[in-house]
């Protein structure tokens, strides 16, 4: 795990910069070749919309260097990258939505930007763990209120904000992780040295476990009743994922999956939208289904066997043919028209991310805060996982959004402003260390 | 070293495992299954191939077009100029993808060769494709009309075929669907929910698909398996309408439909298409024997075709367990689904396809079955042709108490060296057979010219 020569700290944040001359080449070659095959004449914003968005994330990068902060300096051109994806997507597959998403990427910047400076002291976050979780919380019941709530193709998670809409949980997911984060800290003694046993089982005490049982417990209800299989997964896996991290008892991760599936179990029989969803994954090809609810599916499927190994080129494929592609699918889109060895490479960008986040959460000096590192990164994983394996028929689809890449502005939001956490945290350690080489 | 940092590194791991998996996952999907769903026919990409340019012709055995492509102002659009043969050319639909002939020639509609691997790459990497195949049917658009025109609009289905060489001549299944509003875009999504919602279920081809008891037609089958085994057909039989084997049937009973008594031989069995004769005949010979034949002929197999066909069966076991299913088997009832083309395939005229009995058996058959359309009170007798020799046995297929049964005809022409052999279904017809017997004669006339 050598990868000092990408910290090293100087005045300058240099790597990020030349990093980021690849994201500048990417974006401009990505959309001059959407808007090729597209129009024979020449648009401007083929220029327009991917200087806009070069110039945001130069002027992030002047920004930290005008602060000297000396954090990480990969998380910047990772997010730039994905995200140049994401608009050349968006122009690929739904144009008329690609300045609102320009707009969102404009505001994602912000609060990047407002993250790096804001929060003084991160050790601070952790005092206010049950500010955290009441708002928690409060966003989580927010879209089930009537005048605010709105319900889009199914899913109640929506609040009306002015002309557009938002989806609160995915501010929850990060607020979820400060609170377990600040709660397994100061109770993770009494949680992983459990006395009690049941043959090789550790019994846990149960008092402890109350309050994130409970937080965790209030997530499942509200998103059982907003009918959103995504967000259930990704909770329920922050919250295994933090107990494993804290406790070290992967007892209690096989407990929680063993749930997980019974849950599902239950839900098949129970809900009507949970029964189509797995159907679907099992037999999209059926009769009564290809046209019907595996519609989507089998559409992405055969974007994916078109895209073969190095795919069909930008702009050559035919992925507007899966509905809703923007949302849902881009990954599919994206396989199609940059092949396996695109898709790969897509991969490669989110692994790279979760491998810098954990070696923060690695170096990080206070437990809290290699908890919080830790449970950021884990979310993009899971996220990307979660829905890419769904994509690619390797687990039931849920909807959640691939992070950065996806159309959808709450999610680039949240997930800049997961970035900006990650790289405060990298800064506390390299201060720690003594910042020198 | 922080307590939980090995913990963290295990996540890490776990994680990156899961990402391993998700790429072999993305590897499947875009290399390994890609040949197979980049040519299924439901595949959108395979039909778009064709908006800029031509998809190739589908023509009947003379040349005359079925299927077109014509340019619009929107890219080339499909047209197909017979409604009777919606089942059998399909529709090759952007939206709802591809069936029947578009669907079993995709790739060479479109300019592709199945055979040819290195086309596919071709065609994917470079766009470039060879002109468009035309496919030629071996359907004579004459004989079809006939066909149709013989049905009326009445539900069922008509298949003829020239057992020389096995060609389909017509294919003909009512009710039928208009091909052009599935491919035409402003129309498409109201026509495909009426034809997908209609109880009569156009999409359906009957020929192939539809499964119906055979009812006396499969007489022909019981009276095969006999002749091999050695059963004398000059040998009297005595039918006593109603009748059991022994007393073990119970309450069941076989039923002669015109409550005969009196003494039978296989040509009278088959000229008055006695039931109680040919159960007698099916418990002599037993159930393997007849087992056998059911399946020489092809019943519970899938015929060989490029269109969609179902297997049929013999019973809902497969097999035949028990005396009384065997009595009702031999002639035709019992748990038997058959479709139209598996009875006309199966015929026993002689010739490269359909001959899965000796030429004596054949020949001996073969006289029989033009006495049950020439002889003495025939039940077949409106499929006789001024003329010709025409061989034939009609069918009335009792379905579900309460509905009108099933007539059958299967017949070929001429009797002694047959060119056409015919297979008609009218479904739901209270006189049965005696309906279905003068549809076989107009097709067959069409067939021969007369």
């Amino acid at each position: 795990m050598r990868v000092e020569a990408t910290v090293r700290l100087g005045r300058g944040r240099f790597t990020e910069l030349s990093l980021l001359a690849w994201v500048a080449a990417l974006a401009l070659t990505g959309f001059v070749a959407v808007l090729a095959t597209e129009t024979s004449s020449f648009s401007p914003a083929a220029v327009v919309v991917p200087l806009v968005f070069l110039v945001l994330m130069v002027a992030l990068h002047v920004f930290l260097v005008s602060i000297r902060f000396r954090g990480d300096q990969l998380l910047l051109p990772i997010a730039a990258g994905l995200t140049a994806i994401g608009l050349v997507l968006v122009q690929r597959l739904a144009s008329d939505l690609l300045f609102q998403q320009l707009s969102w990427s404009i505001i994602a910047a912000g609060a990047f930007a407002a993250t790096i400076v804001v929060p003084r002291d991160l050790t601070a976050l952790a005092r206010f763990k049950w500010t955290w979780a009441l708002l928690g919380v409060l966003l989580l019941v927010a879209p089930l209120l009537p005048i605010i709530g709105r319900e889009i193709n199914g899913a109640r998670i929506w609040i009306k904000v002015g002309p557009g809409s938002i989806e609160p949980w995915e501010a929850v997911k990060i607020l979820l992780v400060i609170f377990f984060a600040a709660y397994l800290e100061e109770y993770r003694e009494v949680l992983s040295h459990s006395q009690r046993r049941i043959g090789p089982f550790p019994v846990p005490p149960l008092p402890y476990l109350v309050p994130i049982v409970a937080m965790w417990g209030i997530a499942m209800l509200v998103m059982v009743f907003e009918k959103d299989m995504g967000a259930t997964v990704l909770f329920f896996g922050i919250f295994l994922a933090m107990l494993f991290l804290a406790t070290g008892e992967a007892f209690y991760a096989i407990i929680g999956l063993a749930l997980l599936v019974l849950g599902g179990i239950v839900a098949y029989q129970l809900f009507g939208h949970v029964q189509a969803r797995v159907d679907t994954w099992i037999r999209p090809f059926d009769e009564d289904l290809r046209f019907g609810t595996g519609y989507q599916l089998v559409q992405g499927l055969f974007a994916l066997a078109n895209g073969g190994l190095f795919g069909a080129g930008l702009g050559n494929g035919m992925p507007d043919r899966i509905p809703v592609v923007w949302s849902d699918f881009v990954f599919d889109a994206f396989a199609e028209e940059a092949g396996l060895a695109g898709a790969v490479a897509l991969l490669a960008l989110y692994l790279v991310f979760l491998y810098r986040g954990m070696l923060i959460a690695l170096r990080a000096p206070t437990m809290f805060l290699q908890l919080l590192a830790a449970g950021l990164s884990f979310i993009v994983a899971l996220q990307t996982l979660v829905i890419v394996g769904g994509n690619l028929r390797l687990i039931p689809l849920t909807g959640i959004t691939l992070p950065f890449v996806a159309y959808g502005g709450s999610s680039l939001v949240t997930n800049w402003m997961l970035v900006g956490l990650l790289m405060r945290v990298s800064q506390v350690s390299s201060r720690m260390r003594g910042a020198r080489p | 070293m922080s307590p939980i940092s090995a913990n963290i590194r295990s996540l890490t791991l776990t994680l990156a495992l899961a990402f391993l998996v998700t790429s072999i996952g993305a590897t499947y999907w875009t290399v390994l299954a890609s040949d197979r769903l980049a040519n299924d026919p439901f595949n959108p990409r395979l039909i778009a191939a064709t908006n800029d340019r031509p998809r190739g012709a589908i023509v009947d055995r003379s040349g005359a077009p079925i299927a077109t492509s014509a340019k619009t102002d929107a890219g080339y659009s499909r047209s197909y100029k017979d409604r009777t043969l919606s089942q059998v050319v399909g529709y090759a639909s952007t939206k709802f993808g591809l069936s029947g002939v578009e669907a079993a020639y995709a790739e060479s509609l479109i300019g592709q060769d199945p055979a040819d691997p290195a086309s596919i790459w071709r065609a994917r990497y470079l766009g470039d494709r060879g002109p468009a195949g035309q496919v030629i049917l071996g359907i004579d658009l004459k004989i079809q009309k006939a066909a149709a025109d013989a049905l009326g609009g009445r539900k069922g289905a008509i298949v003829a075929i020239d057992p020389r060489t096995g060609a389909i001549l017509a294919s003909v299944s009512v009710p039928s669907y208009d091909a052009n509003q599935i491919v035409d875009r402003s129309k498409q999504e109201s026509a495909w929910a009426q034809v997908t919602a209609d109880p009569g279920r156009p999409l359906l081809n009957r020929v192939t698909q539809g499964l119906y008891p055979p009812g006396s037609i499969f007489k022909v089958v019981t009276a095969a398996a006999a002749l091999e085994t050695g059963f004398d057909p000059t040998k009297k039989l005595r039918v006593d309408d109603p009748y059991q084997a022994d007393k073990s049937w119970g309450d069941y009973f076989v039923r002669s439909a015109s409550h005969a008594h009196g003494l039978f031989d296989m040509a009278d069995g088959f000229r008055l298409s006695e039931n109680i004769y040919f159960a007698q005949v099916g418990l002599e010979i037993g159930a393997a024997r007849l087992t056998d034949y059911a399946r020489r002929f092809g019943v519970g197999s899938t015929p060989k075709l490029d269109l969609a066909a179902t297997k049929g069966q013999l019973s809902d076991s497969g097999t035949i367990d028990r005396p009384t299913l065997l009595a009702d088997t031999s002639y035709g009832q019992g748990e038997l689904l058959v479709s139209p083309l598996q009875m006309v395939v199966r015929d026993i005229a002689p010739g490269p396809i359909g001959q899965v009995i000796s030429p004596n058996t054949a020949k001996t058959l073969t006289a029989m079955l033009v006495g049950a359309v020439a002889g003495p009170g025939a039940f077949a007798f409106g499929a006789k042709i001024p003329g010709v020799d025409v061989a034939g046995k009609t069918g009335t297929a009792e379905n579900r108490p309460g509905q009108a049964p099933h007539g059958w005809f299967v017949g070929f022409a001429p009797a002694a060296a047959p060119t056409v052999v015919v297979a008609v279904i009218v479904e739901n017809t209270p006189e049965g057979g005696v309906a279905a017997a003068p549809l076989g004669a107009q097709v067959m006339r069409a067939a021969l010219g007369k």
